[in-house]
């Protein structure tokens, strides 16, 4: 039964937002988060995943200190998720290996309490043969450590957590207005579910905006305003883990970029650009994807044989500094509480932040939300672990126990950590659940089945997000109707529905695959028409198709 | 090491083989290359003509019919060009391009008979098979196997769709409730259809089983009786007519397995048309291998054309290699089968695209060069649409006897002849014509060649 009166509503589905949720509801406040697309389906779902010892934040200090302190808690609430990276930054010449000392004492400031190895040197011969693609006129290489999660899985387990402690949390539900006093007071919520097509309320006198590159357009509708700045990043997508290691090295203009291997793929990024575009019709151009090859051949000769599969394109929120490049923008956030500046009362929004310090973001916005409604209550986020991180997995016992194979395994367990073990039940009394759905990555029919029955997925993509179903080489070419058939069964869909979520998730796949398509993907591609229109015909289909986004226009 | 033929086919797919094929049974000493598995043996295993004009919404009723309006609107298409040849007389062009699809259509109809992917279904009109996702397509001719029968017009006919436990290539269920609605919004037959999932282990373990695996095993003795026993409850409890398969009916004995299916059951047994890896694909392929052979041609498997001789406008020689040796074949004529991006024929990158063997600059289906397009801007934004991605429409310009042009509209070799998917000017996936246009230029290609042949010879 849906509540219709809560504390306080989160508005955004993102890292930010369900590290809110979570600690509102850890702190026993009735809490409501409202997503209007899925979780982590925008800036946090296009982002590396690195819990960056802030390191590109030198000369902010107390940043470094910050985000060198959040990478302890990651590691102590939600390591079953999170993998470490080794890093190299080759250098090709003594003005780069200048520049970089200072890089090299701050990051050192902080290692011990991180767990890694202070900042080096190395030589060219011990670089190479790390990584032996390397280009072999470098003259030395800095070598660190930096963590990295899952960014997916960190946001689903931020949410179901807090549901976990009693919030609740809409996926497809989008705030389009605010009811507000005389006294412009905020007392109530107003949002369209996009799912059903209602349009609902709810009375709350707190809103914490956390939309990320849609706070200002949140806090207009609740005609207050927010200025912003917001900043388009992409990313190139391999077929696998092309390098050994984390490869960063600076771009023609200077900015750090950066290849690392992410999960089964590698990601190639980013760029920078500021952008006034509506956030969901961005694609990434031609000019970013050279602007990334050709800075990463500098140090990786042979970057461009690698199969490209894909492009990702996010965009940041920013703290609205004006004449001050990306680079140089704070990464600290800012809370604005609008009633201090004469703006409504009871919205709390923010600006700014980074992936890594999302859980410290939450603690002290929900610190200011406890003081409003006068509570005192203890922030526990960084101590009580998320949901399958109470203990180590055996994947050995458990691949002779349930016969699924160990890499399957593996895979399943880095996703769920000692949860897993709800999805292997599940192929007792359905041993053919064991079957393999998404080849790439791997995925059994079993977790899509769990994934379906308790992590609220509503689509294909939403599947993804929870699975990576669709991410690998084939990009979903082979698990797309297979994962439909299983999405249809367990939500009980209609046949039209289940051709339109084929034809969805084909879209969500193209859209990236389109920008960099090239070598293999021709194939691919070719495969997949042949596949979904020639065989399927449902290039022909009358089924009700919404255009998405990014394809409206010509 | 080096060897001599009349004719060199680069390319093993159902194009090469048609070409082979002719050239061999025409007492010409024929050399087919083949790199690995080809396109043919992905698809569906049925051949289509043409089912849509390009970006038509209507299914055309008959390959006649469609390629009438295909000689018209787009003479350059490649069922288009042999009626612009200037040996054809103006009233004769369309008359022409109809007549010789049907040839081709018809040839390999017949020769494809008494082989393991024995095709039905005729020129006058199209089919309208099952897939497994429960949609349908139109298509010319589908193997024997694929037979549904009376299931679309019988006013009491009641489908069962069965699925098997592990299977996960074909979802019952799921094909069960968009064949339904599909039937419900047409008010045609049937009006009853259900599912069921049956057990087939072929090693004693109900979960991740392949396509191939459950056809082998279906070929042994024994299984489709043990099928027709579980089914039987199933069609009883429904009064079931017709039975859909995913398309595992057999490798070798799909057919009989079907018709002795049908006996055991009292029903309807039919293959739905399914995706890769796709074992009424490996049948015809095999299918068509046997016919070259039988013909008298000979097969250099996993061998790639790497590099070529030419001297002034004629080929002299390609040279395969295989893993251990290179091998230089001396030939009067040359066909090119090679596909284009699944069969490796056309490859590209950011800076463009080329033809694989000898380094052609394609064109765009617009007949524009694509040797400097950037793939991404030859696509569209929708993923799967009428207007399909137009990178598929590159390849190389042919001239009406099939031979590779020049942007000069001249003939790049007098002895080279181009085949199957290679070829710019039609998106076979929004057409669903590719098996069809393979067949035809592979048809048209040979003729040519061995014209070409017999004036040098």
């Amino acid at each position: 039964m849906t509540k219709s009166k809560f504390d306080v509503v989160v508005i955004g589905g993102g890292s930010t937002g369900t590290a809110v949720a979570r600690d509102c509801a850890m702190r026993g406040l009735q809490t409501l988060l409202l997503e209007r697309d899925d979780i982590a389906s925008a800036t946090v779902g296009t982002c590396a995943g690195m819990i960056s010892s802030g390191l590109k934040y030198r000369d902010e200090p107390d940043m470094m200190k910050i985000c060198s302190k959040e990478v302890v808690y990651w590691n102590h609430i939600a390591r079953h998720i999170i993998a470490k990276n080794p890093i190299l930054a080759p250098l090709l010449d003594l003005s780069d290996a200048a520049s970089d000392s200072s890089y090299m004492e701050s990051y050192s400031e902080h290692v011990e309490e991180r767990d890694v190895p202070a900042m080096m040197f190395l030589t060219p011969d011990a670089s190479i043969e790390i990584e032996p693609m390397l280009h072999p006129e470098i003259i030395a290489s800095v070598y660190y450590e930096e963590y990295f999660i899952d960014p997916f899985r960190l946001c689903l387990l931020q949410a179901l957590d807090a549901r976990n402690h009693g919030a609740e949390i809409r996926t497809y539900c989008e705030v389009i207005d605010f009811e507000i006093n005389d006294k412009q007071e905020i007392e109530g919520v107003i949002f369209y579910n996009r799912v059903s097509g209602a349009t609902e309320r709810v009375e709350t006198k707190l809103v914490v905006n956390a939309a990320g590159p849609w706070a200002h357009k949140v806090a207009k509708s609740a005609k207050d305003y927010l200025p912003i700045r917001l900043n388009k990043g992409a990313h190139v997508i391999f077929d696998r883990r092309i390098v050994n290691i984390g490869i960063t090295v600076k771009a023609m203009d200077g900015r750090w970029i950066y290849l690392f291997p992410h999960e089964n793929t590698t990601l190639l990024g980013t760029t920078a650009l500021d952008t006034w575009e509506n956030p969901d019709t961005l694609v990434a151009s031609f000019d970013e994807i050279e602007y990334l090859l050709q800075s990463m051949e500098t140090v990786l000769p042979s970057i461009r044989e690698a199969r490209i599969i894909r492009t990702m394109t996010g965009v940041r929120p920013l703290v609205p500094d004006w004449k001050v490049p990306e680079r140089n923008v704070t990464r600290g956030y800012r809370i604005i509480d609008h009633s201090e500046n004469d703006g409504k009362k009871g919205l709390i929004s923010f600006l700014g932040g980074k992936l890594v310090t999302c859980r410290h973001m939450a603690e002290a916005v929900t610190d200011l939300v406890c003081e409003k409604l006068g509570k005192d209550i203890a922030c526990s986020t960084h101590e009580k672990p998320l949901p399958g991180n109470e203990d180590d997995v055996d994947i050995i016992a458990l691949s002779k126990e349930y016969d699924i194979s160990l890499h399957a395994l593996e895979r399943m367990r880095a996703r769920r950590g000692t949860e897993m073990v709800k999805v292997l039940e599940l192929t007792k009394e359905h041993p053919e659940w064991k079957t393999t759905i998404c080849t790439c990555e791997p995925i059994i029919e079993a977790e899509i089945r769990l994934s379906i029955r308790e992590e609220f997925p509503q689509t294909l993509n939403d599947l993804r997000r929870r699975l990576r179903l669709g991410t690998g080489p084939c990009q979903g070419t082979f698990c797309t109707y297979k994962a439909a058939s299983i999405l249809s069964d367990e939500l009980g869909l209609a046949g039209d529905d289940f051709l339109v979520d084929i034809l969805d998730f084909r879209a969500e796949r193209w859209k990236g695959i389109r920008q960099s398509m090239r070598g293999e993907q021709l194939a691919q591609e070719e495969l997949a028409q042949g596949m979904y229109a020639c065989v399927g015909n449902l290039d022909q289909s009358d089924v009700d198709y919404d255009v998405k986004p990014w394809e409206e226009g010509f | 090491m080096d060897l001599e033929a009349d004719l060199v086919v680069i390319g093993g797919g159902m194009a090469g083989l048609i070409a082979g094929t002719i050239a061999a049974e025409e007492g010409l000493d024929t050399i087919l290359l083949r790199k690995g598995q080809s396109a043919t043996a992905y698809s569906s295993g049925a051949i289509d003509v043409i089912g849509y004009l390009p970006e038509a919404s209507e299914p055309i009723s008959s390959p006649e019919e469609g390629l009438f309006a295909l000689s018209r609107l787009y003479p350059l298409h490649p069922y288009s060009v042999i009626g612009y040849d200037d040996r054809i007389e103006s009233g004769k062009i369309v008359e022409t391009i109809v007549e010789r699809t049907k040839e081709a259509i018809t040839w390999l109809k017949a020769h494809l008979d008494g082989t393991d992917a024995p095709l039905m279904g005729d020129f006058k009109s199209n089919m309208h098979p099952i897939t497994i996702l429960g949609t349908t397509k139109p298509t010319c001719l589908i193997q024997k196997t694929m037979d549904h029968g009376d299931v679309q017009t019988r006013e009491d006919s009641v489908l069962l769709f069965i699925g098997i436990t592990g299977y996960a290539d074909f979802n019952p269920s799921t094909a069960a409730k968009t064949y339904l609605e599909d039937r419900i919004a047409d008010t045609s037959p049937p009006r009853i259809v259900g599912h069921r999932t049956v057990q087939v282990m072929p090693f004693g373990k109900p979960y991740n089983l392949s396509s191939v695996e459950l056809a082998r095993h279906l070929d042994h003795e024994g299984t489709i009786e043990d099928l027709a026993e579980q089914l039987k409850g199933h069609i009883e409890q429904l009064g079931a007519t017709h039975l859909a398969f995913p398309p595992i009916l057999g490798i070798q004995n799909a057919l009989k397995n079907k018709v002795k299916l049908e006996e055991l059951t009292g029903t309807t047994v039919f293959e739905l048309l399914g995706f890769p890896p796709s074992i009424p694909g490996q049948r015809l392929q095999r299918a068509l291998e046997t016919i070259f052979t039988k013909a008298g041609g000979k097969m250099l498997l996993g061998h790639e054309a790497t590099s070529y001789q030419k001297v002034n406008d004629i080929v002299k020689s390609i040279t395969a290699t295989a893993p251990r040796r290179e091998i230089k074949i001396d030939a009067n004529a040359f066909v090119l089968a090679t596909g284009k991006y699944i069969g490796g024929g056309i490859a590209g990158d950011e800076k463009g695209l080329r033809e694989t063997v000898f380094d052609l600059g394609p064109v765009t289906g617009d007949y524009h060069s694509a040797m400097e397009i950037v793939p991404s801007r030859s696509t569209s934004r929708l993923s799967i649409s009428p207007t399909g991605q137009p990178i598929q429409s590159c390849g190389l310009s042919v001239d009406p006897r099939f031979r590779p042009v020049n942007d000069d509209g001249i003939e790049w070799a007098k002895n080279l002849f181009a085949a199957g998917a290679v070829i710019a000017g039609y998106n076979y996936s929004v057409e669903k014509s590719g098996l069809g246009v393979a067949a035809t230029s592979g048809y048209s290609a040979a003729k040519n060649a061995i014209e070409f042949i017999k004036e040098v010879t």
